[in-house]
């Protein structure tokens, strides 16, 4: 399974997003930091046509809801967002960019979200951290599988007789650790 | 020796909330020639210009100049309080101290008074050379042209000829009637559209004031405004309109089909046909484009020339140029539908079932091609749901910003129309962002479209998808529930709104009338001139200015009707003096101004210079705008505007270069 499709809320200890909201109050410096990282104030100017949730990959699994994001922003709750892990949801399929009437975009806020999450060094799914490491191990996302076909045979690269993938070279792990290093700052 | 009149306006806080007019006033005492400085409130006031009158009369100032909003907005206003003063209204200089300086630089009150100041020392150093100047009277054309005949045009049409003026009326389709000829009924009140507008359409044929110019476009349109000159082309029918009587018996006998534009493109009809049901004139039209005979050679087909008693058709018909002397224009040229083909995620054009509002109207309408039945287009059952989608092409960055304010009207009738006729074997959603119900009985009719259990969904769907029986599904989120709800339908409706007119770009351009941002024709000002365009004498009518629903659209057409008999009612009017002057002299006959004078306003005379023969430009007086093309395009200098020569203007750069000048040496 793709690491960002298992059910995150099912983590221990999980905080959903109306607990943490309950008692939130507006903290409009910390949204004014959000709307320069995602430079210029279109991207959150949403007059709530739900566009965006109604299409959402996340939705019906995760119970993402873009449209809330995108106000719960722009009225400046945004304290309690990237400490949510609803955050963490969207696959980033990024048909909320495509089709939103006003051009705003919910995925540049909820990335902006994510990176403010790492900064703050708030829970950030094991999944994402493992993806990490993974990339730095064998320089892919994903690892490659075992699968089963029509007729029950499990296959993998070898009996497919594929070439074996090898593993990046060392100055890549050099490049890419400073690479984030960079997008971070 | 001028004696020089300085009054700076705080147009309440607009101006005085950021420039100090107060340290301004004192500055302008310091210049040279100034006698009197004031500053006042409001200087467009009765109380501000008896200030000026009073200051002409005992100060006997010469030359005045005001420190105000924009000339477009008051610089009539103060001419007129000048001229009863008793100094030419010509020797007024205007400063603009709002658009240019308070509004502009909000947040930096203090370069404003500095910028405030400079342009207040550019106006005295021009103010200097201005010269008085007497109004032209020119003779109007008591006539009309009006461009488009759909009920803005028609209404426009109507009032000007029954207050006695000749109309030329030129529709570019076979008929008038235009996009209310299509509507089923009309909300709010669910008059039918055809019974309420047909007798109007009757009424335009029969009146003797009115010429009606069918199947024909504007082509060409010279001179200015009481005084143009238009060329008319009619396209030929290739039926006489004085023979045909409208029996239609050519259309039954037509091999040939063609897709019928009045009932978009949904069902078919024949190469020759009469427009519509209820199509005025009532007179058969070929369409070329499909005529074998017309697209071929002689001796093909040619069944309609047998089977016509009257002896109507005429293949060999060639277009007319037709040419028309009017003082005014009315523009109402009307809108179109947004082709939702462009919003690939609703499916439009790929799924059947997904209609426009535009063609819903046509299925629901008695002459339409399901005679009034709702009725899926794919199977041609009656929807058992049906689901209208809002702000389709409109409030969407990615095609049209604006509000259609149309749209929602537009889906709450049809909504009531489907529950009237499939009473309450039908489920009704909306799915809306806003729901816009802001003229007279419009809120009203929402609450009885909720009282007729029409649900509205406060979201839009992203997609919708076609299952293989042809029915379609979407998810749609709704901000009430709060819910994902999982919507099958049969038929989706979607809120198209209006875009502007393909043919404005060419009508634009014929007429020097500008258009704004969103496309449509821009008015001369958006509150207090909304039936004019920028260009004298021609005026706009319905939705080519903006979106429009039908009540809006006959109040402005009768408003731009007032306007023109404004216009024509004096035989004469008064025009701006500022015009071109050539310099005999100087002119080398280049010929350059004559080339690119947007009014044809200059002519070339042949004359003997030094013993050779020559060409000088000279001015048309008449028609002559001002707009000082030539002017700047003069290699030689011989041709300037009066009030704008290079003296008039060069003053003012050194007026303002001088300060920063003596700064620059500190």
């Amino acid at each position: 399974m793709q690491p960002w499709l298992s059910p995150v809320l099912k983590e221990e200890n999980d905080v959903g997003l109306s607990d943490l909201m309950s008692m939130a109050k507006p903290n409009i410096e910390a949204r004014d930091k959000i709307l320069a990282r995602i430079s210029g104030k279109e991207l959150v100017n949403c007059f709530q046509c739900i566009k965006c949730t109604s299409g959402c990959t996340a939705l019906k699994l995760l119970e993402l809801k873009p449209h809330e994001i995108i106000k719960l922003v722009n009225l400046g709750f945004v304290d309690e967002l990237p400490s949510s892990d609803i955050i963490w949801t969207c696959v980033t399929c990024l048909k909320c960019v495509q089709r939103c009437p006003q051009k705003a975009s919910p995925y540049h806020v909820i990335i902006a979200l994510r990176n403010l999450a790492v900064e703050k060094e708030a829970k950030v799914p094991e999944r994402y951290l493992k993806a990490v490491s993974q990339i730095l191990e064998t320089g892919q996302v994903d690892t490659y599988q075992k699968i089963v076909t029509r007729k029950m045979e499990t296959v993998d690269r070898e009996s497919l007789k594929l070439p074996k993938i090898c593993a990046p070279k060392e100055s890549f792990q050099v490049v890419f650790m400073k690479a984030m290093e960079e997008k971070t700052v | 020796m001028t004696r020089i009149g300085v009054y700076v306006c705080h147009c309440g806080l607009n101006i005085a909330g950021v420039v100090d007019v107060e340290k301004v006033a004192e500055y302008a005492k310091t210049l040279s020639d100034v006698v009197v400085s004031k500053h006042y409130t409001y200087m467009c006031s009765e109380p501000g210009q008896r200030m000026i009158q009073e200051d002409i009369r005992n100060k006997k100032l010469d030359r005045i100049v005001i420190a105000t909003c924009s000339p477009r907005m008051h610089e009539e206003t103060f001419r007129r309080a000048v001229a009863e003063g008793g100094l030419n209204p010509y020797l007024t200089e205007i400063v603009n101290l709002r658009e240019q300086v308070s509004w502009a630089h909000t947040h930096e009150p203090e370069k404003a008074t500095e910028k405030a100041k400079a342009l207040v020392r550019m106006g005295v150093a021009r103010s200097r050379l201005l010269e008085p100047l007497e109004k032209r009277r020119v003779s109007v054309e008591k006539s009309v042209l009006v461009v488009g005949g759909g009920i803005a045009g028609i209404q426009a049409s109507l009032d000007l000829a029954n207050a006695g003026f000749p109309v030329y009326l030129v529709e570019k389709a076979p008929s008038i009637g235009g996009r209310m000829a299509q509507l089923d009924k009309t909300f709010p009140t669910l008059d039918c559209s055809a019974c309420i507008l047909t007798p109007k359409m009757v009424d335009v044929v029969k009146h003797p004031n009115i010429t009606m110019l069918t199947n024909a476009e504007v082509t060409d349109v010279k001179g200015f405004v009481g005084n143009y000159e238009v060329t008319i082309l009619k396209k030929p029918r290739y039926v006489d309109e004085k023979k045909c009587v409208g029996c239609e018996v050519c259309a039954q006998v037509c091999p040939v089909k063609v897709p019928d534009r009045f009932n978009e493109n949904l069902t078919q009809k024949r190469a020759i046909s009469i427009y519509s049901t209820h199509a005025v004139p009532n007179i058969a039209t070929i369409n070329s484009e499909y005529c074998l005979r017309l697209k071929y050679e002689k001796g093909v087909c040619g069944k309609c020339q047998e089977a016509c008693e009257a002896e109507a058709i005429d293949f060999e018909e060639q277009p007319k140029t037709i040419h028309v002397k009017v003082g005014g224009v009315v523009l109402a040229v009307g809108s179109e539908v947004f082709n939702a083909l462009q919003m690939a995620e609703l499916g439009y054009g790929r799924f059947k079932n997904v209609i426009s509002n535009i063609e819903f109207e046509r299925i629901s309408d008695a002459s339409g091609p399901t005679g009034g039945k709702i009725l899926s287009p794919k199977n041609g059952k009656t929807p058992k749901t049906i689901v209208f989608i809002q702000c389709v092409g409109s409030r969407d960055k990615r095609f049209h910003e604006y509000c259609c304010r149309v749209g929602c009207m537009v889906t709450l009738k049809q909504a009531i129309l489907a529950r009237e006729k499939i009473h309450e074997n039908v489920k009704i959603y909306v799915c809306y962002i806003d729901m816009r119900a802001f003229g007279k009985g419009y809120d009203e009719f929402y609450g009885r479209a909720r009282d007729m259990d029409v649900d509205f969904v406060a979201g839009l769907p992203s997609e919708i998808h076609e299952s293989t029986d042809g029915s379609l599904y979407f998810d749609v989120f709704d901000k009430g529930t709060n819910k994902l709800l999982q919507i099958r339908t049969d038929l989706v409706v979607l809120g198209t709104g209006l875009v502007p007119n393909k043919d404005l770009a060419d009508i634009s351009a014929l007429l020097h009338a500008s258009r704004s941002a969103d496309g449509f024709l821009l008015e001369a000002h958006p509150k207090l001139r909304p039936l004019e365009s920028a260009a004298a004498g021609v005026f706009l009518a319905g939705a080519c200015q903006g979106p429009k629903d039908i009540p809006d659209t006959v109040a402005q057409a009768s408003g731009a009707a007032a306007k023109a008999l404004d216009l024509l009612s004096h035989g004469e009017i008064e025009i701006e003096p500022l015009k071109a002057i050539v310099d005999e002299d100087l002119c080398s006959g280049c010929r350059i101004c004559a080339s690119i004078c947007p009014f044809l306003a200059i002519e070339m005379k042949t004359d003997i210079i030094e013993g050779k023969e020559g060409a000088r430009a000279e001015v048309v007086e008449a028609m002559c705008q001002g707009c000082g093309l030539c002017s700047s395009a003069c290699p030689t200098g011989a041709i300037k505007i009066q009030q704008y020569s290079s003296k008039q203007v060069m003053i003012q750069v050194d007026a303002a270069l001088a300060e920063s000048c003596a700064e620059g040496g500190k």
